[in-house]
């Protein structure tokens, strides 16, 4: 199987010189990183050419980055299992290596905060591929779609731009797609409030059904007190 | 007056067949026996509201036939998550019901956005929409509870009074 992947990666690296930044092949997966301008033409070789010829388009969908790889707790994994989770520590200001990557990752959470990821399959060759493109502007996102190349992309692409908010460029019907009609924002983001903005209620006077300000605050999870006069839990925070 | 009769002059045909009630107690005992559910499914609730329509606990003997217009229907069955989407949708539904009408509103989705009541797009429990009758509770309530909960508003129904004025 990955000798199959590894032939396609060199054919890949030798067909598509310079159309793709880098090319993972990992636990018997192999997946590209494509830049923007030379997206369409990636998928139309990958579509067409008579060695990959990935007819079906199994899935796309947009991602948002911006708070990738920061962790909201900690855990501690040991011999005898799991610690309760703690909230996540700032960096430490004195420690210039922790510094240094929260600035790095804040500054590729700026510049590359959107990203559509597609996994493509070739029924005649019974092959598998990842294929990846980061938007160039995270203010206003673009992607040119695909929508020609696999027809099946449409709703796909609806629902990335409904959302997460990236825009495809040549789409036919680019319309929300799962949330309410008139509904505003982008739920997917990772800024976007999780009780939203308006909540509904009936209205018996005027005799419909009405859209309020959210009346509710999102309460953050915190995790619980434990009692440390217990004997239990005391005896096992001793021996640790 | 004959000896031992209630006074209304109907004694001589009571052990013809004839038998006497209030009309109240009449009005009730149609409307409870023939309480037609509006098919108002929306997530696995629904699956349990068939299980309950299904042969094994066989809602039909209560009389209870699910319909497929709400023109036609006396109750309806909230089984699910209510969505804002489907919210104007619901409360269309239920006005397009005939009265005397009832809702009941089953799981916890319904009951007051349950699982999803911190989520953007659902609502926080149907009674924001429409008046609910019964809360079933139950994630999701088992058959058994949604008869239980059918069998409360039974009990629920009988206790009005459409003709005989109360006393307060």
């Amino acid at each position: 199987m990955s000798s199959k992947l590894e032939e396609l990666q060199a054919y890949l690296n030798s067909h598509l010189e310079g159309k793709f930044t880098s090319s993972v092949l990992a636990w018997g997966e192999l997946s590209l990183e494509i830049p923007v301008r030379s997206w369409l033409d990636v998928c139309n070789f990958l579509r067409h050419d008579e060695q990959t010829q990935f007819e079906q388009l199994s899935d796309l969908c947009g991602v948002d980055y911006s708070t990738y790889g920061q962790a909201e707790w900690d855990t501690q994994a040991s011999s005898t299992g799991f610690s309760r989770a703690v909230p996540a520590q700032a960096p430490d200001l004195f420690d210039f290596d922790q510094v240094k990557a929260q600035a790095t990752a804040s500054e590729t959470a700026t510049t590359k905060r959107f990203a559509v990821v597609i996994h493509l399959l070739s029924l005649k060759h019974n092959r598998r591929i990842r294929l990846r493109t980061f938007c160039e502007d995270h203010t206003y996102p673009v992607v040119p779609s695909i929508v020609r190349i696999w027809s099946s992309a449409n709703w796909y692409e609806r629902e990335a731009f409904d959302l997460v908010g990236i825009m495809f460029n040549y789409h036919p019907d680019l319309r929300r797609i799962l949330t309410d009609y008139g509904f505003i924002g982008h739920p997917l983001r990772k800024d976007f409030p999780l009780a939203g903005q308006v909540e509904m209620r009936y209205d018996p006077l005027q005799r419909r059904v009405i859209y309020e300000p959210v009346s509710i605050v999102t309460q953050p999870s915190v995790p619980r007190v434990i009692r440390q006069d217990q004997p239990s839990i005391a005896s096992q925070e001793s021996s640790r | 007056m004959e000896k031992g009769g209630t006074g209304v002059g109907i004694e001589g045909v009571l052990d013809k067949g004839f038998v006497t009630t209030t009309a109240d107690k009449l009005i009730n005992w149609a409307r409870t026996g023939s309480m037609w559910p509006v098919t108002f499914g929306l997530a696995c609730c629904a699956v349990e509201m068939m299980h309950a329509g299904g042969a094994r606990y066989d809602l039909d003997r209560f009389g209870i036939i699910f319909r497929p217009s709400p023109r036609q229907s006396d109750v309806m069955i909230v089984a699910g998550t209510l969505t804002n989407k489907m919210a104007p949708a619901l409360r269309k539904v239920y006005d397009q019901m005939a009265e005397p009408r009832w809702v009941i509103s089953m799981g916890s989705c319904a009951n007051g956005g349950g699982y999803y009541h911190d989520s953007y797009a659902v609502m926080r429990g149907c009674d924001r929409v429409v008046p609910v009758d019964i809360y079933v509770p139950g994630c999701p309530p088992t058959a058994e509870a949604l008869l239980y909960g059918i069998l409360q508003l039974q009990s629920k129904i009988r206790r009005t009074s459409t003709i005989a004025r109360q006393l307060s």
